[in-house]
């Protein structure tokens, strides 16, 4: 009644896989945001969850196999769905993967003045398709996103070259408080190198159940220096995300007086 | 019309809970709690100070008056249940470990010494990178999410944030409702730091509207940048809540504290604080006393929330009382000085009652409504020139101004109305009954309803 599982069922085989696929794929995302400490949070992040995906493909491709369906019928099936939905959507997914990069790597945000081409404007929106200009006679430009990647862009506002902005992705429940502190303590550490008049400011930009997207702004002091502050900075805030979950994650449970209870 | 759901946030909390009687932790605080489960004076106290003292009223009148809708006030209280209920009111209570108080409080009191120009301005230029500061942010970011949270569940109509501690609340609150912010301290641009006056502008500019407590404060907003839209309301209280004892009952309850019949008593109604400056009535006291040897400067008030168990931990109101304890040795005055400290409103109402005139003697003052209790009690008061009260003073008509680094004029003042036969303080008193009339809550209720519709109909 309690004999041995049959090791040579493929089902169990094939769940045996799904598990180590698993535990593969939390192991490449530690690897991935280790190798990728120097980047920027967002960019980390997304390749964190790339890492992962390639993992769980793979794992699954052969989880299937393992149940006896052709692996290679699987391949040409997803690989025609995925031409013909690049083939149909490429300009969208074109915009959709420049959004991301130019907020990472483009130096301007929403209430920036820019210049693209021809066009300049007030940055009013970034969607995921286009960046919305407002001009200055009054009318809405909204130029492709994939338009900033590929034409030269001129943030004219005031002193743009000073403000650093670092995207950071975090997820939907994490609480903020301590990671900001640990953040504005780290960054306390650069003063001499940034403008002691603007301090670190922390701002929530998106928030759903699953994500909380912030934007931390600092601003330095002289441009010669922008590039090596990008990488500290973005390394500080790496760093201080990872020491508070660490600290969080050995935090002891609140001794009982501290408990709140019924009174 | 609609009655407004609002979310109000302050860092001094309405209610401190006390310890118990023989010390120790108190007890294990639940959760939610009844505000009828506990006893005032036994369970806790009103927090003393302006902010509570203006707001608590204004709630209870624009709840009475239908303009608010149930309401929910955030604060900073380690102390006590989470949330607790009472009529028509929710405080929702945020709670901070020790270290990072210590931390918080440094860095609000080094903001407030400065504003109060009591801090020398290179000593706290760095004070926005230090770790100090990571724990004020640490607090406005735990608050600011808390309110979050409560959004989500409420739904508020708007947020009305108190006082300067708070002032990073708007920014990392990230909401398009209305926000309305009121600053209760001085505000001198010329007093802020250069190194801070971006961050200032840029916490301020986060606000739909900041309240001010005079015009000056209004010219301070724009000496310093801010170019969004500001609000002179004055600070107010309720006069009802005033009540004149007879002679016989404030000779008796004064008499509890050492004032003894025939003395002549001047009141000053200040917390133990640097920028109270009683030195200055001190001072004045001393050269006064050898032609009237039965004077008694009364001094009512000990330390802030700031200093209470529970709060940021700061001891100053001991070192001040201390510093002023040997001052009045070094002058030979002792006798003649009573710290009365924290008093009952009933002893209060005595000590007003039983006194000739009161002083207001601050190097620095918001405001000072102090000096329209004074009035309510009928009592002249000499204020000084840097309370944003002195903006409604007409000098020898409803009050006396003097320069708080003046003692001997301030003591030329007090000589005047120490002589007078009553005639000026008749005229004082007579009018500044009317000017306390602009600091009634009837007056500001109307004013902060119609600001609140205007908010949110803007």
């Amino acid at each position: 009644m309690f004999g041995l599982p049959d090791w040579t069922d493929p089902y169990l085989f094939a769940a045996i896989i799904l598990a180590l696929t698993w535990v593969v794929a939390w192991i490449a995302g530690f690897v991935i945001r280790g190798l990728m400490s120097q980047s920027p949070p967002q960019v980390a992040a997304g390749a964190r969850r790339s890492g992962k995906v390639v993992v769980w493909l793979v794992g699954v491709l052969l989880a299937v196999q393992e149940v006896g369906v052709s692996i290679e019928i699987l391949l040409l099936v997803v690989s025609l769905f995925a031409i013909a939905a690049i083939v149909a959507l490429r300009i969208p997914l074109e915009n959709f993967g420049a959004k991301y990069f130019s907020d990472v790597y483009s130096p301007f945000k929403v209430g920036d003045s820019i210049q693209v081409g021809s066009y300049t404007g007030k940055v009013i929106e970034i969607n995921a398709m286009t960046t919305v200009l407002l001009s200055e006679d009054d009318r809405l430009i909204a130029l492709p996103n994939s338009s900033l990647l590929k034409e030269t862009l001129v943030n004219v506002s005031p002193q743009a070259w000073k403000e650093l902005t670092i995207p950071i992705s975090l997820p939907g429940n994490v609480d903020i408080a301590p990671i900001e502190s640990e953040i504005l303590k780290s960054l306390g550490k650069l003063r001499m190198r940034l403008d002691k008049r603007f301090p670190p400011i922390l701002a929530t930009k998106a928030r759903t159940a699953q994500s909380t997207d912030l934007v931390l702004t600092v601003m330095i002091r002289r441009p010669e220096e922008r590039d090596a502050l990008l990488l500290e900075v973005n390394k500080r805030v790496h760093d201080a995300i990872q020491g508070t979950r660490t600290r969080e994650a050995l935090a002891p449970t609140p001794p009982p007086s501290e408990t709140p209870a019924k009174h | 019309m609609e009655k407004i759901n609002v979310c109000i946030n302050s860092q001094t909390p309405l209610l401190q809970f006390l310890p118990p009687p023989g010390g120790g932790p108190g007890p294990p605080w639940g959760e939610t709690a009844n505000l009828a489960e506990f006893e005032e004076g036994v369970d806790y106290r009103i927090s003393p100070g302006g902010v509570t003292r203006m707001v608590y009223p204004l709630v209870r009148r624009l709840l009475a008056q239908g303009v608010l809708d149930e309401t929910h006030w955030v604060s900073l209280n380690p102390v006590g249940p989470r949330v607790v209920r009472t009529d028509g009111l929710t405080l929702h209570n945020v709670a901070l470990g020790p270290q990072r108080m210590g931390g918080y409080g440094k860095t609000k009191e080094a903001i407030w010494s400065t504003i109060h120009g009591l801090t020398p301005t290179e000593s706290t230029e760095d004070l926005f990178w230090s770790e100090e500061f990571s724990e004020y942010a640490f607090y406005n970011r735990t608050t600011s999410e808390r309110i979050r949270k409560l959004d989500d569940q409420l739904d508020f109509d708007l947020f009305y944030i108190h006082d300067f501690q708070q002032m990073p609340v708007g920014q990392m609150l990230q909401t398009l409702k209305p926000k309305l912010f009121r600053w209760h301290i001085p505000f001198d641009a010329s007093r802020i730091p250069e190194d801070w006056r971006a961050l200032f502008v840029n916490y301020l500019d986060s606000y739909d509207v900041v309240v001010v407590s005079c015009d000056r404060y209004r010219a301070g907003l724009r000496a310093l940048g801010f170019r969004g839209k500001s609000v002179r309301l004055y600070p107010y209280v309720d006069p009802k809540e005033y009540r004149r004892p007879g002679k016989r009952v404030a000779a008796a309850t004064c008499a509890r504290w050492g004032v003894r019949p025939g003395d002549t008593v001047i009141l000053v109604v200040a917390r133990m604080d640097p920028a109270k400056a009683h030195d200055r009535a001190i001072r004045a006291l001393a050269q006064l006393v050898p032609k009237y040897p039965r004077l008694r400067l009364v001094l009512v008030g000990n330390g802030s929330f700031s200093g209470a168990r529970g709060g940021p931990g700061l001891s100053k109101s001991q070192r001040w009382k201390s510093h002023l304890e040997s001052e009045a040795r070094r002058l030979g005055v002792s006798e003649r000085v009573i710290f009365a400290g924290h008093v009952p409103q009933h002893a209060l109402d005595c000590f007003y009652e039983r006194a000739l005139f009161t002083i207001l003697p601050s190097v620095n003052e918001g405001f000072g409504l102090v000096v329209v209790e004074s009035w309510l009690h009928r009592r002249p008061t000499l204020v000084t020139e840097r309370a944003g009260i002195a903006e409604l003073i007409r000098d020898g008509e409803n009050g006396i101004l003097f320069d708080p680094d003046d003692v001997r004029s301030l003591a030329a003042k007090m000589h005047e109305l120490l002589d007078d036969d009553g005639e000026l303080a008749g005229r004082l008193t007579r009018d500044a009954v009317i000017t306390a009339r602009a600091c009634s809550i009837g007056t500001a209720a109307r004013a902060e309803a119609k600001l609140m519709h205007e908010v949110l109909e803007a």
